[in-house]
């Protein structure tokens, strides 16, 4: 240890910042500002769509017309023309809760016609972060305008959609590169809600006949779909089989092993579908098909495979066929989904699951009895193929069924169930692998800023390592898993504070998840630098690239420290613009957080027009001549991460007495100037490279351990007349 | 050609049920069961379910779902529908996406093929076509189509030609198929299985062939009789009775759908020579179901006599279910001899 106190406080040089107290009594000012905001937006809707101006009609509804008040369950406004109903314009986010990414309601207004055509749709309301990374605005506004146009009745036209040939039919527009999670988002919110109105209109449907239930969700159970016969299941044992065969039990063969457990149901209903794969991928499964076609699901376990080998070459599966009355449906592998595991709770694991898409065009009526029927071959030598055929019938739950007299027509309001409840922790298990390696990167991490000083006893090796590091950052935590977090981050979980917090939505994305969470005990523990300096692929880019400069002789700016510490605030503003601007419009503030270059960089790897490409290499260039050009100055997420850093509790980075008095060699060597020529070292702009503490540990670089060594030496010389003392 | 679909019907040679009691409702009085009785057509043949149950409702339920199916088999296998799938089969020499009953019915007829080494075969389509175009032409002509055309037929005739591929089936070029040797058992099998699985006993379908399930509701058996034709012109018993007892029952006989007057040409073709065989005046079949019983009675049928023997003991291996062996044959000769064979 050093003679000198390592901990000793310097009396703060903070020219240009705000004490603390002062931000802490800004921001909470900025919150109850926000706060008051959020409150009286929140308060203003009930049906969205009774907000529907006549200018937005004359958008979503061309030709316009008289709307009608707010009525019915879906709440929809019929449009009137002439004292007639011509169609029905809604808001998605009335009909189904349609949740995005950001954790709040996608709003869609969009117009229906009689027939069942979407005339119009308008992206009224939405903070899509994870959307808005990938796109501009403008394209997602032209993106939802052009369903205009689309029978709804049919599939989007994504897979599974069944069209048929009698014209060709507009299909829904492409997903926007970049945001196809968003987009799937809007496209099935705009075809669930413009469905469940279209039905709840009687516009797909004769009004007389009796109907399936495909709007009410109630939340269910495995074994609550098998008690009440959603699913229905037939097990076959080995003996069975062969008795049915007319084959001979082989000897091997235990007679009462588990030949094949079927099981069987209609999928279409949302209270089995969405409760067995869920809500998102039952949206998706839905938008991709045709309103009327039906899913059965067809699930077993045990020796016997349901799906054969044989449907891969032709397309066509030969184990199974399903009957309904006097027709027989061939199930084909171009109407079939592969369903990984169930989200619902209290499934067991099952062999194999798959979906099936049953085209309105078979004929098949999911309100009459039907059956799936199972063949079983078996080759044999002296008797030949031998076959028999298993059934497995289903008839329909009374509770699916809506009759058409009186109350029983519309369905209840079954869309307040909590997104994503579940879907989550599917999300987690999906990407354990990579949760798994962030959790080592941030192990080592942790271990290196516990046991800085040892860490930093070697400086070559330490230097090493750290260039690992941040290529690993770069490289896999950037633009293998898109682990780049982004002030639009920090916006959402403020605004999802002040408006209603729901873990699930953070929850979505693991990685995120997870380095928000160290961040933010980081921050507690060390201050921003711990991103900025570790975590950060954009940061780590930057410094790889200097370092790559330097060792090519590229000249280094020095910034003169007058200079450098007027430009510190340049971020601080930035942040606090973004933070008011996204009280006002979070599109607005989304656009304005391009000044963050890691959209381009990191999360599309330069796969952008190119003004956003010019942009980012521009700073990057720039970071050749001064060290983490963009860190300093202007990075909003720095400057967001510095302001929560002032509560650190500790100290780490060890200064000496003399630093700054007699000697400034580490201000010099730091690599973002953190360095005050008084030589404390500004928190908010340090990045804790750990450099300076390489140099406070070197006996031969740090000027009072070369005294202190120097002292000790010439003791050493004078005691012991040290033979082989190497003079330096 | 059409006149000849309307004639050409299977004999009905076996009478569901024998004695009063069987007629009437009120036999059974010591239960509650009663008696109900659908008729109909199934591939162009007669067709009827009886079947015992309490309650009227139930019932007419029951027989409106065999009808379905046999509608739904009607659709893949009738040769009458220019839209079933053995007619877009014939006709375009391949179907697509068959349905899982004509791969497994398709798959059974080359089995059968395979056992009666070659007397049995679904590919005669061909040969029936060629005799029944001509009567159409020359109704009376005694000596039948000229040589060469039935030699050229002939050559078509291969049931190992049948490609059934996945997905797909293919036939040889010219080929056509006829399941009307086998369908009505496997329609027969496939209604039965269905009213078994709903829980229905005490039922006797008769779709061209005989199936029962369980017996007749009173603790007795089904009982068919094989009719005076089948049972001997000796006069000694006159008829035959069977029981019935969860067995299926099935009937060759070339009297069905006769070309000719003199019964020498008729809807049973021997592949070997394209002939009309006429070994026998009739053949049944008992078996434990009605493919096997339909397509056996007609191997048999079409066969040398020299070879009924050998067919029956592979037969009974063929379908063996847990070592028993239980098929039987009564074969009706010219002269109206009726000889037994167990297999």
């Amino acid at each position: 240890m050093s003679p000198c106190s390592p901990r000793r406080v310097r009396r703060t040089r903070s020219g240009l910042t705000p004490g603390r107290w002062g931000w802490a009594a800004f921001l909470s000012l900025v919150v109850l500002f926000a706060a008051g905001m959020s409150q009286a937006a929140s308060a203003a809707q009930k049906n969205s769509v009774a907000t529907i101006t006549s200018e937005i009609l004359t958008e979503i509804f061309p030709g316009g017309g008289t709307m009608g008040p707010v009525s019915g369950n879906p709440p929809a406004r019929p449009v009137y023309r002439d004292g007639t109903v011509v169609g029905y314009v809604f808001s998605s986010r009335d009909v189904v809760s349609s949740v995005g990414f950001s954790g709040n309601p996608i709003d869609i207004y969009a117009g229906l016609d009689i027939k069942g055509r979407l005339t119009g749709a308008f992206l009224h309301k939405h903070t899509e972060p994870i959307l808005v990374i990938g796109i501009a605005e403008k394209r997602l506004i032209e993106y939802v305008s052009q369903f205009a146009g689309i029978d709804v009745s049919r599939g989007a036209g994504l897979g599974g959609g069944v069209q048929p040939a009698v014209e060709p039919a507009k299909t829904a527009p492409d997903v926007i590169s970049g945001a196809s999670v968003s987009s799937a988002v809007i496209r099935n919110a705009i075809f669930r809600s413009a469905r469940a109105v279209a039905r709840s209109r009687h516009i797909f449907t004769d009004d007389s006949k009796n109907r399936l239930d495909r709007e009410t969700y109630t939340e269910a159970t495995w074994p609550a779909l098998m008690e009440d016969g959603s699913v229905v299941r037939l097990r076959l044992n080995q003996a069975g089989v062969a008795k049915a065969l007319g084959a001979v039990l082989e000897p091997d063969v235990p007679p009462d092993g588990l030949f094949i457990d079927l099981y069987t149901g209609l999928m279409s209903p949302p209270r089995v579908g969405e409760n067995l794969i869920g809500k998102l991928d039952f949206n998706d499964l839905l938008a991709g098909m045709a309103a009327n076609d039906q899913i059965i699901v067809v699930i077993a376990d045990g020796l016997y495979s349901f799906k054969g080998t044989g449907y891969i070459r032709s397309g066509l599966f030969d184990r199974i066929q399903l009957v309904q009355g006097s027709s027989t449906i061939r199930l084909s592998k171009d109407r079939y989904r592969n369903v990984e595991r169930f989200r619902i709770p209290g499934a067991p694991e099952f062999r194999e699951i798959g979906i099936f898409i049953i085209p309105a065009a078979t004929g098949f009526d999911p309100l009459e009895p039907w059956r799936l029927e199972l063949l079983v071959n078996r080759n044999t030598v002296d008797r030949g193929m031998l076959h028999a055929a298993f059934s497995l019938p289903y008839t329909l739950p009374g509770k699916y069924r809506l009759t058409s007299t009186a109350s029983g027509t519309e369905p209840d309001n079954g869309f307040d169930d909590k997104f994503g409840a579940r879907y989550w922790a599917h999300e987690w298990e999906d990407r354990l692998v990579e949760i798994v390696i962030l959790g080592l990167i941030l192990g080592v991490l942790s271990g290196v800023l516990f046991f800085q000083d040892r860490v930093v006893a070697n400086a070559e090796r330490y230097r090493l390592f750290r260039r690992l590091f941040l290529a690993v950052v770069v490289i896999w935590l950037g633009w293998i898993v898109g682990g780049q977090l982004s002030i639009i981050n920090v916006l959402t979980f403020i605004h999802s504070l002040l408006g209603e917090f729901h873990w699930e939505f953070f929850l979505l994305d693991p990685v995120t998840f997870i380095l928000w969470g160290y961040v933010a005990v980081a921050l507690l523990f060390w201050g921003r630098g711990v991103f900025c300096g570790w975590l950060c692929p954009f940061g780590a880019l930057q410094e790889l690239l200097n370092e790559g400069a330097r060792k090519l002789n590229v000249p280094q700016v020095s910034v003169p420290f007058a200079v450098h510490e007027r430009l510190w605030p340049i971020k601080y503003v930035i942040f606090l613009g973004l933070l008011a601007v996204s009280l006002h419009s979070t599109n607005l503030a989304i656009v304005g957080a391009e000044v963050e270059p890691f959209k381009t960089a990191i999360t599309l790897k330069f796969d952008r027009a190119w003004p956003f490409v010019a942009f980012a290499v521009a700073l990057l260039a720039a970071g050749l001549f001064i060290e983490r050009f963009y860190c300093r100055y202007l990075c909003p997420l720095g400057g967001a991460l510095a302001i929560p850093a002032r509560i650190r509790m500790f100290d780490w980075l060890k200064r000496r007495f003399q630093c700054g008095e007699v000697c400034d060699l580490c201000a010099g060597q730091c690599g973002v100037q953190a360095i005050h020529p008084d030589g404390t070292i500004n928190p908010n702009e340090c990045i804790h490279c750990l450099n300076c503490q390489t140099l406070y540990f070197d006996e031969n670089l740090c000027p009072p351990l070369i005294a202190i060594r120097k002292r000790r030496e010439r003791r050493q010389k004078l005691a012991g007349g040290g033979d082989n003392e190497t003079v330096e | 050609m059409k006149q000849w679909n309307k004639s050409r019907r299977r004999a009905l040679t076996v009478i569901a049920g024998i004695g009063a009691g069987f007629l009437m409702p009120g036999a059974v009085c010591a239960t509650p069961l009663r008696r109900y009785e659908w008729r109909g057509t199934a591939l162009g043949a007669e067709a009827s379910i009886i079947l015992y149950h309490a309650d009227h409702k139930e019932a007419e339920h029951a027989v409106r779902r065999a009808v379905l199916e046999i509608e739904r088999l009607e659709s893949e296998f009738s040769l009458y529908r220019a839209e079933s799938a053995l007619c877009r089969l014939n006709r375009n020499g391949f179907l697509d996406a068959p349905s899982l009953d004509m791969v497994r019915l398709l798959s059974e007829c080359r089995r059968f093929g395979d056992l009666s080494d070659g007397a049995f075969d679904a590919s005669v389509q061909p040969l029936w076509r060629l005799y029944a175009d001509h009567f159409a032409g020359h109704p009376g002509d005694g000596s039948g189509p000229p040589r060469t055309a039935v030699e050229a037929a002939r050559l078509l005739v291969d049931y190992r030609r049948v490609d059934i591929r996945e997905g797909r089936i293919v036939l040889g070029r010219g080929m056509e198929i006829t399941l009307n040797g086998i369908a009505q058992g496997y329609i027969t099998d496939r209604v039965v299985d269905l009213l078994r699985r709903h829980g229905w006993s005490n039922v006797l379908v008769n779709l061209g062939e005989l199936r029962a399930l369980d017996g007749r509701g009173n603790g007795n058996p089904w009982v068919v009789m094989l009719d005076g034709a089948l049972a001997g012109s000796d006069g000694a018993g006159g008829t035959l009775t069977v029981p019935l007892d969860n067995r299926a029952m099935a009937t060759s006989a070339g009297s069905g759908t006769r070309f000719d007057s003199s019964g020498r040409h008729h809807h049973l073709f021997d592949p070997a020579s394209g002939d009309s065989p006429g070994h026998y005046r009739a053949v049944s079949v008992s078996a434990p179901d009605a493919t096997t019983a339909d397509a056996l009675s007609t191997a048999i049928f079409t066969a040398p006599p020299a070879r009924a023997a050998s067919m029956m003991t592979r037969a009974a291996s063929m379908i063996t279910r847990a070592g028993r062996a239980d098929v039987a044959a009564w074969l009706t000769d010219a002269g109206g001899r009726t000889k037994f064979l167990k297999g």
